[in-house]
């Protein structure tokens, strides 16, 4: 039976309690994600084609093996990371700065936290179409600007270029993203203690050092867990680089989601696309285990645990 | 040299002043206590010492340094929070040694590896190390230097801030309540502890407390403030029986001095049918407040006494605290304290009770006045 | 703490700076729906808006359904709000409160779904709600999106319940009330302010939803205005500054709604875990 908190036996009713509470979204869960999920294991298995979703031969591994050998995954995974690395990097490090910005009191601070916050509100698929509008070669306001600076780059089709093209979607995430990470570590930032701060600075520390030991410490916490989930989110994001680039040119900006989609709704192959789909879930897998392990080791170096 | 001179200072929250015209100064070596209840602006003085509020007008000296306009880092003061703010991931030891850390810091120190190897090549020194050790010793902190704040008790983190403190070997130390968040008989101690300190390392300490028997066992000198102004300035034993006003005289004391409102003329205050007999003539005529401690009253024979009526009486144990309400004659005893009684206090265990008739006698030698519309003391 | 006058002055300006770089791509969308077609392939761009230009909007709406789009988007939008929210309270509720290894796995599960991606369960989803006979149904699209939006709707209440001290729920234990009783007249109450950004969380999830709209809907009468927008990109045939107009109608709503409400998101977010 359900083995309640101690507090909890006085709350004690009906035992069952628990289980109804948790039955209805459980249910609602594996109809919607679990069983699909299941589907695409078993679909990675076999080579379905998109029109006669029905039939399914199995084949065993010769997705995957098609996938190692002569498909296209080692770019795939490559640029995964690539994109992945700097979305994390660049979203919690321009959030960390926009939310130390934001942090001390200044005249029109409530205005200003709310406004940081368009990206975010912004929907992906407008934002892709207006980056894409700006990032135009003749038209766009990028290379206006570029031009008027007389800076480089600025007759290019950003998205058309293969050099350019992961570049340009890294900035349209990072723009839309890093609110998040600044609400977020705003937020953090509140709970620094004020007392900490004025005996770092009266022990005769410089602003990084006082960052360094008084702020970082309380918010390392919460910027860990914010790696975290951009990194998890950044291995899912479809919207904006597939309406941008659709993962191109020549496989530029193709992450494992944008290639899953392309196998399953461009050639039709769902079996390939399942199984990318499971060596992507893969990779998130290893990433969570991987995070889990580095933080639970730092905060035993800590004297946390 | 660390004497300290406050001159003129003031500060506004916006249209709010909060601190007027403070004009102070103590000598090199003084045990400053900064006290007065929770508002009173005796801690947002002390952090405009610090450089950790500016402030709106006015000096802060210090030795021949004029500090006020110098970051906090700067003016060679050590800081003692309530709160302690000890840094919660460094050790104690390296807690202690940060301040020193500090004070060698070059900008190149932040590069990743050169920084590190640089502080581990100062923590190492050995004069570094001797400083800390000697400190840890003083502080009875030796066998938590490797310790972590959160592993310490209450009584043993104040004296990790005392020890970052100390290390510094600065010029003025501040402390702001750094014993509210002990528990009552630590408190006691830590109070020693620290009065040895202040004699064993010299320097000038400022300390801020709402607690008057910290500030009278620990002070060389105390400024009692009160909404931002300095109601009296001066040594223990002058606040105490030499009181500048009626906030002063009912601040001072356990239980406060007594206010009794009487007629002032010449040499002879009177209330009621009593009549006191004051050392000195005055020259004024008027409606005074009689001020007269607990202890400088008896309790005996009807002769000549002051009658009452038994309202409240405390076994303290060593002493009795016993409440009189007179019968001809008022206090002027704050609202809230609605019994209108005077309060004596007589050794030993008393046999009185609550309802029985007192006569008391009062020392006229001890006996001050305030004028009961200004609160100001009253001289002849 | 004494501020240095470089600093007095940097800092507005980086905060300038930095809503200049939030706000401009938004406000250049605006322009671009504004900005004459002559103008719009000039040498120099206009950097303000052609107010004259407004008529745009009007056009847009009478030649494009945009009006339509909107309204699906909003109906999917308020289910999934609904649907997620009436789905999440129960299990936010065990998951502060109850204790056993079922509920452990759970919070595991609900985690795990983040790793997700829509595109991948698209497919499945596709051919089982073929045969629910869910599919070309804004209903359809309402339960796929609840599903992806239950489990961060779920933790950040469950978040919010921890920060209610049991004796609340303990007294009204005493009153007589059973548990069902205290979730919905003690407890929530308590989280209202949580419940609301969870409203707006779920609201904008189901705005902004893309891939399932575009692949579970197949009419033209139910397809929703990210939908709608994203068949503009990449095509030539309309005019950009009617593309962007309809962007504009996409987006501004959204993102004034979401100035509004985002103090108490912030809010609601963080209730039930401040740390010291």
């Amino acid at each position: 039976m359900a083995d309640l908190r101690p507090s909890e036996v006085r709350l004690e009713g009906n035992s069952w309690t628990p289980y109804l509470f948790a039955a209805p979204v459980a249910i609602y869960l594996i109809l919607f994600q679990f069983y699909p999920l299941a589907q695409e294991f078993y679909l990675s298995f076999t080579s379905t084609d998109l029109l006669r979703p029905d039939d399914n031969p199995f084949v065993g591994l010769d997705n995957y093996a098609f996938l190692f050998e002569a498909g296209d995954l080692h770019n795939v995974l490559w640029i995964t990371a690539i994109y992945t690395v700097c979305c994390v990097v660049f979203a919690v490090g321009f959030g960390l700065l926009a939310a130390l910005l934001l942090d001390a009191p200044f005249i029109g601070r409530g205005v200003a936290r709310a406004l940081v916050t368009i990206p975010w509100a912004a929907p992906s698929v407008a934002v892709a179409l207006v980056f894409t509008w700006m990032f135009n070669a003749q038209y766009g306001i990028f290379n206006h600007g570029l031009r008027a600076l007389s800076l480089p780059f600025g007759a290019e089709n950003w998205l058309d270029n293969p050099l350019l093209a992961l570049p340009a979607i890294l900035f349209t995430t990072v723009w839309q993203i890093f609110p998040f990470s600044s609400v977020v570590i705003l937020a953090a930032l509140q709970g620094v203690p004020h007392e900490l701060r004025e005996a770092a600075a009266i022990d005769g520390a410089d602003r990084f050092n006082i960052f360094k030991i008084a702020v970082w410490p309380t918010i390392q916490p919460t910027v860990f867990m914010l790696v975290l989930f951009v990194t998890i989110w950044s291995l899912r994001r479809f919207d904006l680089i597939w309406l941008m680039t659709q993962g191109g040119p020549i496989g530029a900006t193709n992450t494992m989601v944008i290639e899953l989609y392309r196998q399953g709704f461009v050639y039709r192959d769902l079996g390939s696309a399942a199984a990318i789909g499971m060596i992507g879930l893969t990779v998130a897998l290893v990433v969570t285990v991987i995070y889990f392990k580095v933080t639970l080791a730092a905060e035993r170096a800590q004297g946390k645990r | 040299m660390s004497s300290i001179r406050f001159k003129n200072v003031t500060k506004s929250f916006g249209a709010k002043e909060v601190i007027r015209d403070i004009d102070i100064a103590v000598a090199d070596g003084e045990f400053l206590v900064l006290l007065g209840p929770s508002g009173c602006g005796k801690s947002t003085l002390l952090r405009m010492l610090a450089g950790l509020e500016s402030i709106s007008g006015g000096e802060i000296v210090v030795g021949e340094r004029r500090v006020d306009q110098l970051p906090p880092g700067q003016r060679d003061m050590a800081f003692v929070f309530q709160s302690y703010a000890l840094y919660p991931h460094l050790s104690v030891r390296r807690n202690m040694t940060f301040p020193l850390l500090m004070q060698q810091f070059q900008w190149w120190y932040h590069l990743p590896l050169v920084g590190r190897m640089a502080r581990n090549r100062i923590e190492k020194r050995p004069d570094v190390v001797t400083k800390i050790e000697k400190t840890a010793r003083i502080l009875a902190l030796t066998e938590m230097l490797d310790r972590f704040p959160r592993t310490l008790s209450g009584g043993q983190r104040q004296r990790v801030a005392l020890g970052r403190a100390m290390v510094r070997e600065p010029q003025v130390f501040l402390m702001d309540e750094p014993l509210s968040n002990l528990d009552a008989k630590l408190r006691t101690s830590m109070r020693s502890e620290i009065t040895a300190l202040h004699r064993e390392i010299g320097g000038t300490f400022v300390y801020v407390t709402h607690d008057q028997v910290e500030a009278m066992t620990m002070g060389t000198r105390i400024a009692l403030m009160r909404d931002g102004v300095i109601q009296q300035f001066g040594t223990a034993r002058e606040i105490y029986t030499d009181p500048a006003n009626t906030y002063v005289a009912r601040f001072i004391g356990t239980p406060p001095m007594n206010l009794i409102h009487a007629s002032l003329s010449g040499d002879r205050a009177s209330f009621g049918s009593s009549q006191l007999r004051l050392p000195q003539t005055y020259t004024t005529r008027a409606e005074v407040l009689l001020g007269i401690r607990p202890n400088a009253i008896s309790i005996g024979q009807k002769e000549g006494a002051v009658p009452g009526r038994v309202v409240i009486v405390e076994h303290i144990g060593a002493e009795s605290v016993i409440g009189v309400r007179l019968d001809e004659a008022r206090t002027a005893h704050e609202a809230d304290q609605s019994m209108d009684a005077v309060m004596v206090t007589v050794p030993g265990y008393t046999e009185l009770a609550v309802g029985d008739a007192a006569y008391l006698s009062f020392d006229p030698a001890q006996a001050v006045l305030f004028s009961s519309t200004s609160g100001e003391r009253l001289r002849p | 703490m004494t501020a240095s006058p470089i600093s007095h002055t940097l800092r507005p300006l980086a905060v300038l700076a930095l809503l200049g770089i939030a706000a401009f791509p938004i406000y250049w969308m605006v322009v671009t729906s504004m900005t004459p077609s002559s103008e719009l392939f000039a040498e120099r761009p206009n950097l303000l808006p052609s107010l004259g230009q407004i008529s745009i909007y009007g056009e847009v709406f009478r030649t494009i359904p945009v009006a339509r789009w909107l309204w699906n988007s909003f109906v999917v939008a308020a289910g999934t709000t609904v649907f997620s929210i009436l789905l999440a309270i129960l299990p936010a509720y065990a998951l502060s409160r109850f204790r056993f290894t079922g509920i452990a796995i759970l919070g595991f599960a609900l985690f795990a779904t983040q790793m997700l991606p829509e595109a991948m369960l698209v497919v499945p989803l596709y051919s089982i709600f073929g045969k629910l006979s869910l599919l070309n149904s804004l209903f359809g699209l309402i339960l796929a999106n609840t599903a992806f939006v239950v489990p961060v709707i779920t933790w950040i209440i469950k978040g919010a319940i921890d920060g209610i001290p049991l004796e609340v729920e303990e007294a009204a234990r005493m009153d007589g009330c059973s548990r069902i009783d205290i979730v919905l007249a003690i407890v929530l109450p308590l989280i209202a302010p949580t419940l609301a950004a969870a409203a707006v969380i779920s609201f904008f999830h189901g705005w902004n939803e893309y891939v399932f709209a575009q692949t579970l809907i197949s009419s033209e009468q139910l397809r929703t205005a990210s939908v709608g927008l994203a068949s503009f990109v990449g095509e030539l045939s309309t005019p950009i500054h009617a593309v962007m107009a309809v962007g504009v109608m996409y987006t501004l709503p959204a993102v004034i709604f979401y100035l509004f409400a985002q103090r108490y998101v912030v809010a609601g977010m963080t209730a039930g875990s401040v740390k010291g």
